[in-house]
């Protein structure tokens, strides 16, 4: 690492992190609701709300850049500690280096990133519907939301209930990667 | 005299930087007799290390191997293939590194990091291989083997782990073992300790073994001859005895005046400047602005190293006009 391949890679990730999400995705649900064909793919019989996938490849493919930094980051700064030098010379491989030395030894921060990841991305989408740029075809937390907003004062519970479950699943997530990256630390076993 | 295990001639290893061309190692020319004991020593930053990393082959960029030739058992092996050089690797050269403490992955117990080093060299049956760590544990002094190598190394004390990396770079039976500057981070009765070890165990299993340092009550203490390296050349070699007696080199002087002693009430000597800048160092003798005794040909040429009575080289100009005190 530190080579061609990396400044390649890295210069990418740059790209991709200037880049706006959000007015992406309100541009591009917008254009595909105004010129929609058809609302659902149908795949091996199961119909999939095309606006609802724009908005998750968008946040994926924009969504990864950070992530990728953070691993090359926690990599570098592993790959000069002394075991990796210490396995080299005696005898390591370049691939049983990343595998068995330096990938367990920073798969802490990446559990806890990823998880970040998907709160943050349920909350993305969640937003991103409330505002009514979501795909109305699909039914998720934020677009019921959405939905129910204008009839917050008749029935509390259609915008309260959704917006808990977001709440809550966000709030999960970061758990579950607390909870993952302290149960594969050695220090904690026992 | 018996057999070179490792004969380094002309050894240059520079580092491309930004900042110009680091000469680290500039000529670098020694031999390690089968069975002895070498002591690499100089201050930091005198291409000690760097001088162990490219014998096997693992000189980081943006550092290179210029010129030279080592040859181990017979072989070259600036010749060799990467792959052929994995086996070399801890198989027949080993080497523990200074700091025992982020030596060791502490992700993995004892045992499958020592299992690793054991499997990476040999075909073992997962039994074997178990007593085999066992014993290896056992010979560094790890009280309970069995239980220790299940064991993270958080769970071992300094000195402990410096033993299990011990046991690591001994697993495969290496021919040559690099030792750098292996207790300076351990407090000094495990030092001790873990020196009187690495000695027993040079000796029970017939290895070389060569240990880079620049504590000269180490030297004295386990090494047959030593190796004086300033700024990336040799200054002198000779047998220790001879060494501390009548040093020739002016560094060497310096260097073991520069030991704290008990029975003398002096005021401890200091070695005046620093070690020069390796990126445009001084011309002629490296060591031309810090001697004491310099004359205008040491400003001029550098000098080689010359044979001034069997088994003791000095690379200076001046020796045989200079008395220089040594110790003992």
């Amino acid at each position: 690492m530190g080579g061609v391949t990396d400044d390649i890679l890295m210069r990418v990730a740059e790209v991709f992190l200037v880049f706006p999400t959000l007015p992406l995705i309100l541009a591009f649900t917008r254009i595909y609701i105004v010129a929609a064909g058809s609302t659902y793919w149908n795949v091996l019989g199961i119909n999939i709300p095309v606006g609802l996938t724009i908005v998750i490849t968008i946040l994926g493919v924009f969504g990864w850049a950070g992530n990728a930094r953070l691993v090359r980051g926690e990599f570098l700064r592993v790959k000069e500690f002394e075991f990796v030098k210490a396995a080299k010379a005696l005898g390591a491989d370049s691939r049983r280096i990343i595998f068995r030395h330096v990938l367990p030894n920073i798969l802490s921060p990446i559990i806890v990133v990823s998880t970040l990841t998907i709160a943050y991305a349920i909350l993305s989408e969640a937003g991103i519907s409330f505002l009514g740029f979501g795909d109305p075809n699909a039914i998720t937390w934020g677009q019921m939301m959405q939905e129910s907003f204008v009839d917050i004062r008749i029935a509390w519970w259609t915008e309260v209930f959704p917006g808990l479950a977001v709440l809550w699943s966000v709030f999960g997530f970061n758990l579950l990667g607390d909870g993952l990256s302290d149960a594969l630390n050695p220090r904690l076993r026992e | 005299m018996s057999e070179n295990i490792l004969e380094v001639e002309g050894l240059r290893t520079h580092f491309y930087t930004e900042a110009g061309v680091v000469l680290a190692v500039d000529g670098v020319s020694f031999n390690v007799l089968k069975g002895e004991t070498l002591g690499l020593v100089g201050e930091s930053g005198s291409g000690k290390s760097v001088t162990a990393i490219s014998i096997l082959r693992l000189v980081p960029r943006p550092g290179r191997i210029v010129e030279g030739k080592i040859t181990f058992q017979g072989e070259d092996l600036l010749a060799k293939t990467e792959e052929e050089m994995r086996d070399i690797r801890g198989g027949k050269i080993a080497i523990i590194f200074q700091d025992p403490i982020s030596s060791l992955n502490p992700v993995y117990t004892v045992e499958s990091q020592l299992g690793d080093v054991i499997n990476t060299h040999q075909r073992l049956s997962k039994e074997d291989v178990r007593e085999k760590i066992a014993e290896l544990l056992q010979m560094v002094g790890i009280p309970e083997p069995y239980v220790r190598m299940r064991e993270y190394p958080h769970q071992f004390s300094g000195g402990m782990k410096q033993r299990v990396a011990v046991a690591r770079a001994l697993a495969c039976e290496p021919d040559l073992l690099f030792a750098d500057e292996p207790t300076t981070n351990l407090d000094v009765t495990i030092q001790a300790q873990v020196l009187g070890l690495m000695k027993d165990l040079k000796t029970s299993l017939g290895m070389s073994m060569v240990m880079i340092t620049h504590d000269m009550g180490i030297v004295a203490d386990i090494t047959s001859r030593v190796v004086v390296l300033y700024a990336g050349r040799v200054c002198e070699i000779a047998p220790t005895s001879v060494l501390y007696e009548r040093p020739r080199h002016p560094y060497t002087e310096a260097l073991l005046a520069a030991v704290p002693r008990i029975d003398q009430r002096k005021k401890l000597a200091i070695i005046p400047g620093n070690i020069p800048n390796l990126i445009s160092p001084p011309s002629g003798c490296r060591f031309h602005p810090r001697c004491p005794y310099a004359k205008e040909t040491c400003k001029e040429k550098m000098p080689e190293l010359e044979e001034i009575e069997p088994g003791h080289l000095v690379a200076c100009y001046e020796w045989r006009n200079l008395s220089l005190n040594g110790v003992g």
